[in-house]
């Protein structure tokens, strides 16, 4: 009976974002801001990821969906929606900070500002700060791999559309920012 | 012991691996404490790294629409002959109904004259539709002949300039050119309309695809 309803859901929710894509790819602005609105925490969390900073990562999502409503049209349904629109926000982030620099001097980055209540531990927020850094001093390419993979589920395939990378190239490069984060988050992984 | 499978640790810890490949790595894993040991320690990465917060103190979802609507480009709508074709496309069965209905009207009209003028009824009417010039130039007892008289009057005035559609309708082959005609026509038309149809048909299923293929997608991203 659930499942009957989840996927009677399901398929309401694919066919309305369809539907929005569809009015959207005719020009309709405010079927896109639909879009936006569904996307927006993705996109901005994968930028963020990549890039450190929330400002940034904001600006620069700002700027994918830009860039996704003037391609727009080009859009073909035969991969998600999701994952084309991180793709054009991953190139965003990329290009960004290829202009400034090829590794984030992460000393130079805001710390992360966080909505957790006081039952959060300092431990915690350090480690997670801790984290953070580790993933923003690997070099840019490994990074969009590593956070597609483990911050938004994509699967290979998936990253290597995204990227526009071969699959091997998506495995080395996963291996080496998982052997890079081994090597700096130790400490934290001998705890676990 | 087999050499060990780092390299295809993390595929493995990802569900990445298949076939053969997946049951070397489960078979080497089995026996081979190290690569186990570099498992637990992928697995405890993809713990630690879920520790890293999300962006925090986002703009309001509304807000960022906004700016997002504000900086957006105008992009040109589609051509207007591109939307002239959809909506053409959309009224083919309906523009097929009307040639349909037309062909018929003007074969059962044709049809009627012809019969009209076989029984010698309102031959003076036809003679004064179809051929004004020949009743002008008759003398008041030849008015009130009928057409086929008028006819016999002038045979080879009819053979010059009689209307084609009647010619046609008039012959006599085994089931009559009216019959023909009609046939032909109406094959043609329905031809197009199942053309349109199966079109339309597969237009339907493409969409219902798409919807699949998202749905799939929505419920791979869900889990």
């Amino acid at each position: 009976m659930n499942r009957a309803r989840s996927e009677t859901l399901a398929q309401s929710a694919a066919e309305t974002e369809l539907e929005l894509i569809t009015q959207a790819q005719q020009g309709d602005r405010r079927a896109f801001g639909e879009l936006v609105r569904c996307h927006r925490e993705g996109v901005v969390n994968v930028v963020y990821r990549l890039c450190g900073d929330v400002n940034l990562a904001e600006d620069a999502a700002q700027e994918a969906f830009i860039r996704a409503w003037q391609h727009l049209t080009s859009y073909r349904p035969r991969s998600p929606f999701r994952n084309w629109v991180y793709r054009i926000a991953t190139n965003v982030a990329l290009d960004s900070l290829r202009r400034e620099r090829e590794t984030v001097d992460i000393d130079a980055l805001p710390l992360a500002t966080s909505d957790e209540g006081p039952e959060a531990t300092v431990e915690s927020k350090e480690r997670g700060e801790r984290v953070r850094q580790a993933v923003l001093a690997l070099p840019s390419a490994s990074r969009a791999v590593l956070v597609l993979r483990e911050y938004e589920g994509l699967s290979y395939r998936e990253i290597a559309d995204t990227l526009d990378i071969p699959i091997g190239t998506v495995m080395s490069r996963l291996n080496y920012a998982r052997n890079r984060l081994r090597q700096s988050l130790a400490p934290y992984l001998e705890v676990l | 012991m087999t050499q060990h499978v780092t390299a295809w640790l993390g595929a493995y810890h990802d569900g990445e691996l298949q076939g053969l490949r997946l049951r070397q790595v489960e078979a080497h894993l089995a026996h081979c404490a190290t690569c186990r040991a570099d498992l637990e320690s992928l697995r405890a990465l993809a713990a630690l790294l879920q520790e890293n917060p999300a962006a925090a103190n986002l703009t309001p979802p509304e807000r960022f629409v906004a700016q997002v609507g504000l900086r957006l480009p105008r992009r040109p709508e589609r051509p207007a002959w591109q939307r002239g074709l959809e909506i053409g496309w959309q009224l083919v069965p309906l523009g097929l109904l009307g040639a349909w209905t037309f062909v018929q009207a003007v074969l059962v009209v044709a049809g009627v004259v012809l019969l009209a003028l076989q029984m010698g009824l309102g031959g003076d009417v036809m003679a004064g539709l179809w051929y004004p010039e020949l009743v002008e130039g008759l003398s008041a007892p030849q008015q009130g002949l009928s057409l086929s008289e008028i006819f016999n009057l002038s045979e080879a005035s009819l053979n010059d300039v009689g209307p084609l559609m009647l010619q046609l309708l008039s012959h006599r082959g085994p089931l009559g050119w009216g019959f023909t005609l009609n046939l032909v026509l109406t094959g043609v038309i329905g031809l197009l309309y199942w053309s349109w149809l199966a079109s339309w048909w597969a237009r339907r299923q493409h969409r219902q695809r798409q919807v699949q293929q998202h749905i799939r997608h929505l419920h791979k991203l869900n889990s």
